[in-house]
């Protein structure tokens, strides 16, 4: 059983100019365990993805602890694995060279099983024929789903999803949330989104927390019981989104 | 330019669906009409056209008195007249020689309309002066006669550009990597590189002369020295301008501080890395040939400067022109790298 913790975080950054200090997050505290899928939703700059760059341990806290298993996160690891908003792959590498990217890092120790699981999430994402390709020849959708299988190969204990599908046509982005969701529900590993679009959070997490800008913190921490698969349009569904923007919205008011 | 579509790629075995690049632009252009065919195909014998005019130019305007010419000029151009020829013919049957064809074929009959020119203005008329203008077919046989000689400098000022070339190289990329990924680095080697870089490479020359073991190893350090600065001030550049997310992605993934800089740092500065090797390749020469001009005593640029100074004309000219065949040879060369190295790169911009 994998649990991450976040402890009463606080993060501040330097302004780029003069000697302020912006608080970008303010006593962040929850848990999360195996089989939870959190989405995180709230308006620009409330430091959704900031959150998720400490749990990927890129950037540190100014104050309190984040821990995974009770160890406490101080680099990157790829049993922590991020897609990030842009696909960011390696435009110099093929499709398949990207995927490999951290099996050559580990210099392709257990080279036999890395290839049979990445012949199979190539089939999965639909790569199959474009694995000699290179990314700028992909289409976006094509290219965000390498970047989740590229993250999938190390299999991580804990999954960050820092708004992978906002660049995405509607479309497009409707089969990915399917597409994320049947992974999650295969290793039932944690996974952790965050996202712009309410619909996309209900849609998919067991448990959705709301934020608040300025300084962002947590306005609420809310469960989601509705059965996969869930209907868009129902109006357990619909009760939920409005309860949702209705924080939201309340959220911008007091500020 | 070419994007595939996942459609496109299903089971079915229409032949739409395994174009060759040719096969593709011929479907998308427009039908082109049997005048068309016949234009083109004009444009591709230009190169012969112009080469028999410009042999019949030689063979019979008459020279100026005083002036006498061999048959050497003759066979020289029946020679690419012939070569011409050949691709003409081969046109026919290839397409892909026929393309290429029909984009050169202007310019090279435009080399002609340039080597009859000039054969006018020398030869024939005079209109540039002896003995410092001297016609084509003099250099020609000037070539062959000092053959020996001449591919032994050739051999020299290779053997010096390639040694200066690739110490430079080495050690440009050397400094620019450590210079772009660590601020140590880059705090105790920019001063000096902003310091070198200001001078001109041929300003060392006297000092270096003095203080280098061998004139070889000081014409190297020459050449070297600004291959270094361009080498350098490229990787750096390009390794600045990584967008810092590729780093981030990489640390996910598992990727130590030495494997960020070897697997995303180098790779994504190897655009600019080559532009630098061009831009040092240039600077090379010009050192290889200022180096020859002063100390070093073989080569090509040592060849120029002594034929000269013998007032042979004809030698110094001969000499020239190997030294252009050398440099076009070599920055084929590196083109032809830089092509295969920046495949990825195809179709983006």
């Amino acid at each position: 059983m994998n649990i991450l913790e976040l402890n009463h975080v606080h993060k501040s950054f330097a302004k780029i100019e003069g000697e302020d200090v912006t608080q970008a997050l303010s006593d962040i505290t929850f848990t999360v365990q195996d089989g939870e899928f959190l989405s995180i939703v709230g308006p620009s700059g409330c430091g959704k993805s900031t959150i998720m760059r400490l749990i990927a341990g890129l950037i540190f806290p100014t104050a309190g602890t984040l821990t995974l298993n009770g160890e406490i996160i101080t680099s990157p690891n790829t049993e922590r694995g991020m897609v990030f908003q842009k696909p960011t792959l390696f435009p110099w590498l093929t499709v398949k060279q990207n995927l490999d990217f951290t099996a050559r890092m580990k210099g392709y120790t257990h080279k036999k099983d890395y290839e049979s699981e990445s012949e199979r999430l190539l089939e999965l994402a639909g790569l199959k024929d474009f694995r000699d390709d290179f990314p700028h020849q992909l289409s976006g959708g094509m290219a965000q789903r390498l970047a989740l299988i590229r993250t999938m190969i190390n299999n991580p204990k804990v999954f960050l999803l820092d708004e992978p599908l906002g660049a995405l046509d509607a479309f497009t982005r409707m089969n990915m949330q399917d597409e994320i969701l049947k992974l999650w529900q295969r290793s039932n590993h944690i996974v952790l989104m965050v996202t712009h679009d309410i619909d996309e959070a209900l849609y998919l997490g067991t448990r959705i927390i709301v934020m608040a800008p300025r300084p962002g913190r947590i306005r609420e921490d809310l469960k989601n019981n509705m059965p996969y698969p869930r209907v868009r349009t129902s109006d357990e569904f619909l009760q939920m989104r409005k309860q949702v923007l209705e924080m939201l919205n309340f959220g911008q008011n007091i500020n | 330019m070419h994007t595939k579509s996942p459609e496109g790629f299903s089971s079915s075995s229409d032949v739409l669906s395994h174009l060759t690049r040719e096969r593709l632009a011929e479907l998308e252009s427009r039908p082109r009409t049997p005048a068309r065919i016949f234009c083109d195909y004009i444009i591709c014998l230009t190169p012969v056209i112009f080469g028999l005019l410009a042999m019949a130019e030689y063979l019979y305007v008459p020279n100026l008195k005083g002036n006498n010419s061999t048959n050497t000029y003759t066979y020289f151009l029946l020679v690419l007249i012939l070569i011409a020829g050949a691709f003409f013919i081969t046109s026919i049957f290839s397409r892909k020689v026929f393309y290429v064809l029909r984009y050169k074929a202007p310019f090279y009959a435009f080399v002609f309309v340039l080597l009859a020119l000039y054969d006018y203005l020398t030869l024939k008329t005079g209109r540039l002066v002896l003995p410092y203008f001297t016609w084509t077919d003099q250099i020609l046989n000037a070539m062959w006669q000092d053959r020996a000689y001449l591919l032994d400098c050739t051999y020299n000022s290779l053997k010096l550009l390639f040694s200066g070339y690739f110490t430079g190289a080495l050690l440009g990329l050397i400094t620019g990597i450590a210079c772009g990924c660590s601020k140590t680095a880059d705090y105790w080697i920019s001063p000096f590189m902003k310091l070198l870089g200001a001078i001109p490479s041929p300003t060392w020359i006297p000092i270096v002369m003095v203080i280098a073991a061998t004139l070889f190893s000081g014409a190297v350090f020459i050449i070297a020295l600004g291959v270094w600065y361009s080498l350098t001030i490229a990787t750096m550049t390009g390794i600045r301008n990584i967008d810092r997310s590729f780093y981030d992605a990489a640390k996910t993934l598992g990727a130590s501080r030495l494997q960020l800089i070897f697997n995303v740092a180098v790779p994504f500065a190897v655009p600019n890395i080559l532009q630098g090797l061009t831009q040092g390749m240039s600077s090379a020469c010009m050192a290889l040939i200022t180096a020859e001009m002063v100390g070093v005593e073989s080569g090509l640029g040592w060849y120029v400067s002594w034929q000269k100074s013998w007032a042979q004309y004809g030698k110094m000219y001969a000499a020239i022109v190997i030294l252009c065949i050398v440099f076009i040879i070599v920055n084929r060369g590196l083109n032809l790298i830089k092509r295969r190295l920046l495949r990825w790169q195809e179709g983006m911009i």
